[in-house]
């Protein structure tokens, strides 16, 4: 079963064509905010145009904007091909490829970089995989003091760390071909956004 | 036979459109969010993003549905790219990507205003070339000579707000509701259009551009004066913006002589009152008046078809690289108008 992951959440433009665990191809670019022209010319780089069985897609927490590149860029493929869109959670996605690594802890917690000068945090344990909190939207003290672990790790990870003064932040982006973590039912949601925050608006008075 | 599938998504509309070449339109599917907007008394760019993203995808199944067509039958995929709120552009043009690379068919990113420039001819078969254009909507007021697709002169522009703003803004002003176009529209027909007394910025002046800040002021004023009912301030508005729209147009077809036609189009142009005045004025000219339907006023995605399936027999298509656009003039090579940096 083939299956192009979209990744566009964060300020990485990433995208994969996997045969089911296998990485066929893997592209992946720190664009910052060009993902709306960067996204399909790198997916029509992949193997046949990067035509697959099933999409999936990040659908945030992360960047409102590039979210919804993404989303679009899924939702459309997947009708012009008929083949189903799933969507996957960025902070699940971060914290899944970290605890498959060797060595790793038993539990990650996972913060990007939201608005506002917040980040978005949510705890995860490993074996089996699931989430250990729910996600947020905090200020980087109170995300400091909403969590425990050791190994902390997203574009948020280093100002969450700053703030708690303990345990260790590392700094990356989420990249499309890691879907191969996660296990498969966190690649089947809904594909639709995950804001994590309302609009910034206010009903007149 | 040319078939274009059409998106649009820069503002609080999401719309699809499968349109040919012999001006046939075969669907067209719209989905407003008015009602999303409404509590905020305009519209929020990321409740707009929002939205579109969750439709556009949708609207595009049901008019191939609506048509009986499948979507390899297109001979290109037209999408938005700007100008526009920049969140709403992009969901547009990443689908027409993502639709053009998944059926190999080519893109073409259409600027809006080209959208509007354009629509007169969808509905009109006797519109040619060059024609003067009145581009009158909620985030333009240009005059434009139109030599043809891709091809336009800006004789004029809104050194402030455009005339879809102002009726956004007395609307807001005197609280008739949101969008504030049709709400003036309907109060002024119960005013007396010659009640209030409001100011015609720029009437009679040798400058060709429009202005309709001061305008705006002195609705606030007249409102606050607390002596006039709420439909005599809407309908003298509206004749102060009909009066400003038919000098400004008067002095751009005197030095056009070459325009075969006028023509008025954006939502402002479904304004009933500014389609009659520029009516009179085209018989006083003696050339052909033309508007398109109030349906095609209003954005929509039958006229980025539209624009898509005449740059498309022209050759002028895009690549999947091409850029989302917050701003894009029609004439790049336009004068700079004082204090029109952000609109023009």
């Amino acid at each position: 079963m083939r299956t192009l992951a979209i990744e566009t959440a964060t300020a990485a433009c990433s995208v994969a064509l996997l045969d089911d665990d296998r990485v066929l191809a893997d592209l992946h670019e720190v664009v910052g905010r060009g993902h709306a022209e960067r996204l399909v010319p790198m997916i029509s780089e992949l193997p046949d145009g990067g035509r697959a069985d099933r999409i999936v897609v990040d659908c945030g927490p992360g960047s409102f904007t590039g979210v919804r590149v993404g989303l679009a860029a899924a939702r459309a493929l997947g009708l012009a091909w008929g083949v189903p869109v799933h969507g996957y959670s960025s902070l699940a996605l971060l914290a899944a490829a970290a605890l498959d690594e060797a060595g790793a802890p038993d539990r990650v917690a996972a913060a990007l970089i939201g608005g506002h000068g917040e980040l978005f945090v949510q705890s995860f344990a490993a074996s089996p995989f699931r989430p250990a909190g729910n996600l947020a939207s905090l200020k980087p003290e109170e995300a400091a003091a909403a969590t425990s672990e050791a190994l902390v790790i997203g574009s948020g990870a280093q100002s969450l760390i700053d703030a708690r003064r303990t345990g260790g932040a590392r700094d990356i982006l989420p990249r499309a071909s890691d879907v191969r973590h996660l296990p498969a039912e966190f690649a089947a949601l809904a594909a639709t956004p995950i804001y994590g925050r309302a609009p910034d608006a206010r009903p007149q008075a | 036979m040319t078939l274009i599938l059409g998106l649009e998504s820069s503002c609080d509309e999401t719309a699809a459109a499968l349109v040919t070449g012999e001006r046939r339109i075969l669907a067209h599917r719209l989905a407003g969010q008015e009602a999303a907007h409404r509590p905020f008394g305009g519209v929020v760019p990321e409740i707009a993003a929002r939205a579109h993203v969750e439709m556009l995808t949708p609207l595009v199944a049901a008019a191939l549905d609506d048509a009986g067509i499948a979507l390899d039958a297109v001979d290109a995929i037209a999408a938005t790219a700007g100008p526009g709120l920049i969140g709403g552009v992009m969901v547009g043009l990443v689908t027409g990507k993502a639709l053009a690379l998944a059926t190999g068919k080519p893109l073409v990113a259409v600027n809006h205003l080209e959208g509007h420039a354009l629509s007169p001819r969808l509905a009109d078969p006797e519109l040619g070339f060059p024609y003067m254009l009145l581009l009158v909507s909620g985030g333009h007021c240009q005059l434009l000579f139109v030599e043809g697709v891709g091809r336009y002169r800006r004789l004029a522009t809104t050194i402030d707000d455009a005339a879809g703003e102002a009726f956004d803004k007395t609307a807001k002003l005197l609280g008739l509701g949101f969008p504030g176009g049709p709400a003036v529209e309907q109060a002024a027909r119960a005013g007396d259009p010659r009640a209030v007394p409001l100011p015609r910025p720029l009437i009679g002046s040798q400058e060709p551009h429009f202005s309709f800040a001061g305008l705006k002021s002195a609705v606030l004023r007249a409102r606050d004066a607390g002596l006039h009912r709420a439909e005599d301030i809407a309908a003298s508005f509206q004749q102060a913006v009909v009066d400003c729209l038919i000098d400004r147009t008067r002095r751009a077809l005197a030095v056009s002589p070459r325009a075969t036609a006028l023509v008025v189009a954006g939502g402002v142009a479904a304004n009933g009152a500014v389609r009659s005045a520029l009516q009179r004025l085209a018989q006083e000219r003696d050339i052909p008046f033309s508007a398109p339907p109030l349906w095609l006023c209003t954005d929509n995605a039958a006229m980025i078809a539209w624009a898509g399936c005449e740059r498309y027999r022209e050759g002028l298509i895009d690549t999947l690289d091409a850029p989302a656009r917050a701003r894009w003039p029609l004439d790049p090579t336009a004068e700079k108008a004082r204090g029109a940096g952000v609109k023009a």
